[in-house]
């Protein structure tokens, strides 16, 4: 394979030939050109898909009320479920094995002063085990702690756009904030990937505001994280086993869709997973039967190559090459224009999608790329065709008969 | 050397069967240097095809050296024509991308003797037919009688027991085609086997034996007296 005569041989053949082997490897250039590029596209969908929700935990669970809209248990439609510390309580001791982590949510939007500075926020009172459900960074000071939540104390973690807004070059840990006019000290400074939104927020403990909105022990929903060895039909089964509980816990019809959402991510993921696989899939499937064109195009070439070199095989053979030896050379020869053809492709849509593809940056579709598993596709895409583009003309070269050599005309 | 037994071989056209060869008996020893006359159609090219291995008999014995040459397989085709066989042809067939040298290297490259020896090699023989300097040209910057010299290095690199050379001055003008029989001639000094196929007298009359062929039969096989090339270059 790596013999300098057989190299010999294909580059001349391809230096004999340069005008017909580039425009049979420009079709084999133009498929994986047209194949990266969809790929990518792909890529850039579920870039943009899983961005909406990727300062979160994957194997995050949500659960959210609602109103019912069905009667069920004596109970009218139209009724709002409240969540309360207690539903909380209820899920963590009912799956202790299931939960990772867990914590309720409290929103309300806060008017925070600091010194001369001012601006709203929206505030989120959670238990101290939301940090690592919503991928929290503290990037200065901490996160308030258990001590904090059974204190009630009026302690606050800010994102960084806050920091920035309100204290602009002061350190603010250790300063006072005032949150809808009350004094609350900063601990913690956060930031979190990929949703700017997320910094202009300030997170402060459940309990402390639950007093502060008059000793109240509602919530707004909870959040959890499953245990992260589940794969998703377990983490389906689960989630579901959660909300039928929290349903009859608040008597809601078991077919409700409205009174008690669940949301999980892993149904998500996984619906987002089986879109662009069948996307994925299609773009494949478009890219290779553009591709055949230049299969067909190259086993052209070649048939053309073997006709003219008919002679010069015949030659060869009363030399003693063997008939695999000519298969070899022939396949070789198709695999190498397939190849450097295909990857003159792949290199431009590469060189294309890294100039344009960063500024491309909106909710559904972001960063389209190649990866290296579409460069293995590609790859071995482009050997598959270069040995079909070769096999007829190979075999019509193995049975090129030695005569022919003889035989002067 | 070459043992022939009651070779015969026919051809299908259509619906009639062409019968080239009708039990062709024939010798060669070791060091003689044949030719092999007839008039198109007598089938001395399908004899030389056979004998080339190039194609197979109907019926009938071929041995080479001692191995029957029988039912083989494509693949042990190549591998007796590159062990067994040197083809010297009418028109040269050298590779026209491949320098002189190259050229010569190739039954060595099918060998699989490695590159250096090859080249070693090729040069060697090269230098027998004259054509040292001219090692690194391409056939295109050759003469006819160069060509072929070429061709004849190149039949003899793989060191073979039996040349073949299909009417090896058929494209050459008769001071080249003297020159080719003298080196023809040479090589066979040196005791090697060669059969020529070809339809001029004087060629013929260069070798030490003359087989007839008329018709599918040989008519007439005898020995002659060697008009040496030499005088005439």
């Amino acid at each position: 394979m790596f013999d300098r005569d057989v190299w010999q041989e294909i580059f001349n053949t391809i230096k004999t030939n340069k005008l017909r082997t580039f425009l049979t490897g420009f079709s084999v250039g133009w498929a994986i050109f047209i194949l990266v590029m969809l790929l990518a596209s792909v890529n850039g969908m579920e870039n943009g898909f899983y961005n909406q929700f990727n300062d979160d935990a994957t194997n995050s669970i949500f659960v959210r009320p609602g109103v019912t809209s069905k009667a069920y248990g004596g109970f009218e439609a139209g009724r709002r479920i409240q969540l309360e510390n207690d539903d909380m309580e209820y899920l963590s001791k009912s799956f202790p094995e299931d939960i990772e982590f867990i914590s309720a949510r409290y929103y309300t939007n806060v008017t925070a002063r600091y010194k001369s500075e001012t601006g709203t926020y929206s505030l989120q009172a959670t238990n101290p085990e939301h940090q690592f459900i919503e991928k929290t960074i503290v990037t200065s000071g901490r996160y308030f702690n258990e001590a904090d939540q059974i204190n009630k104390a009026k302690v606050a973690v800010i994102g960084k756009k806050v920091a920035e807004d309100l204290f602009k070059d002061e350190e603010p840990l250790g300063k006072f904030v005032e949150l809808n006019g009350l004094s609350f000290r900063v601990i913690g400074i956060f930031t979190d990937d990929g949703d700017v939104n997320a910094e202009q927020r300030v997170y402060a403990p459940l309990s402390t505001y639950q007093r502060i909105y008059g000793n109240t022990s509602n919530i707004n929903m909870i959040a959890l994280t499953y245990n992260p060895t589940y794969d998703v039909p377990r983490a389906l089964e689960f989630s579901e086993k959660l909300e039928d509980l929290m349903k009859r816990r608040h008597r809601i019809d078991p077919d409700d869709q409205a009174g008690m959402y669940v949301f999980n991510y892993a149904e998500a993921y996984d619906n987002i997973n089986s879109f662009t696989a069948v996307l994925r899939g299609v773009g494949i499937g478009v890219a290779f039967l553009i591709l055949i064109a230049g299969i067909v195009g190259i086993g052209n070439i070649m048939v053309f190559t073997i006709k003219e070199r008919t002679k010069e095989i015949g030659v060869r053979k009363a030399l003693g090459a063997r008939p695999n030896q000519i298969i070899n050379l022939v396949l070789l020869e198709s695999v190498f224009i397939t190849t450097i053809s295909g990857f003159v492709g792949l290199l431009f849509a590469w060189m294309i999608l890294a100039a344009i593809g960063p500024t491309i940056q909106s909710p559904a579709f972001s960063n389209p790329s190649v990866n290296t598993a579409t460069v293995v596709t590609a790859t071995v895409i482009l050997i598959v065709a270069g040995v079909l583009a070769g096999l007829i003309p190979a075999m019509k070269a193995a049975n090129v008969k030695p005569i022919v050599a003889l035989s002067d005309k | 050397m070459i043992e022939i037994k009651d070779l015969h071989k026919s051809y299908k056209m259509g619906s009639n069967s062409l019968h080239v060869l009708k039990g062709i008996n024939f010798k060669v020893e070791e060091g003689e240097l044949v030719a092999i006359m007839g008039s198109s159609g007598s089938g001395k090219s399908t004899l030389l095809n056979i004998l080339g291995m190039l194609d197979g008999a109907d019926s009938g014995e071929y041995n080479l050296d001692g191995v029957p040459i029988k039912n083989l397989s494509e693949t042990k085709a190549a591998q007796y024509r590159n062990k067994f066989l040197g083809f010297i042809f009418q028109s040269f067939n050298l590779i026209n991308y491949k320098s002189a040298l190259e050229n010569v290297a190739l039954p060595l490259y099918y060998q699989k003797v490695p590159r250096k020896e090859r080249q070693e090699k090729a040069m060697k023989y090269l230098e027998r037919v004259g054509l040292k300097p001219w090692a690194s040209h391409l056939p295109s910057e050759l003469s006819g009688g160069q060509k072929q010299r070429v061709a004849i290095a190149r039949a003899m690199a793989a060191e073979p027991k039996v040349l073949l050379a299909d009417e090896p001055t058929g494209a050459l003008d008769s001071t080249t085609s003297y020159e080719v029989m003298d080196l023809i001639q040479k090589i066979n000094d040196e005791g090697n086997t060669i059969l020529v196929v070809t339809h001029e007298e004087d060629i013929a009359h260069m070798c030490k034996r003359i087989v007839h062929l008329k018709d599918g039969v040989i008519v007439e096989d005898k020995k002659i007296e060697q008009v040496r090339a030499e005088q005439y270059v």
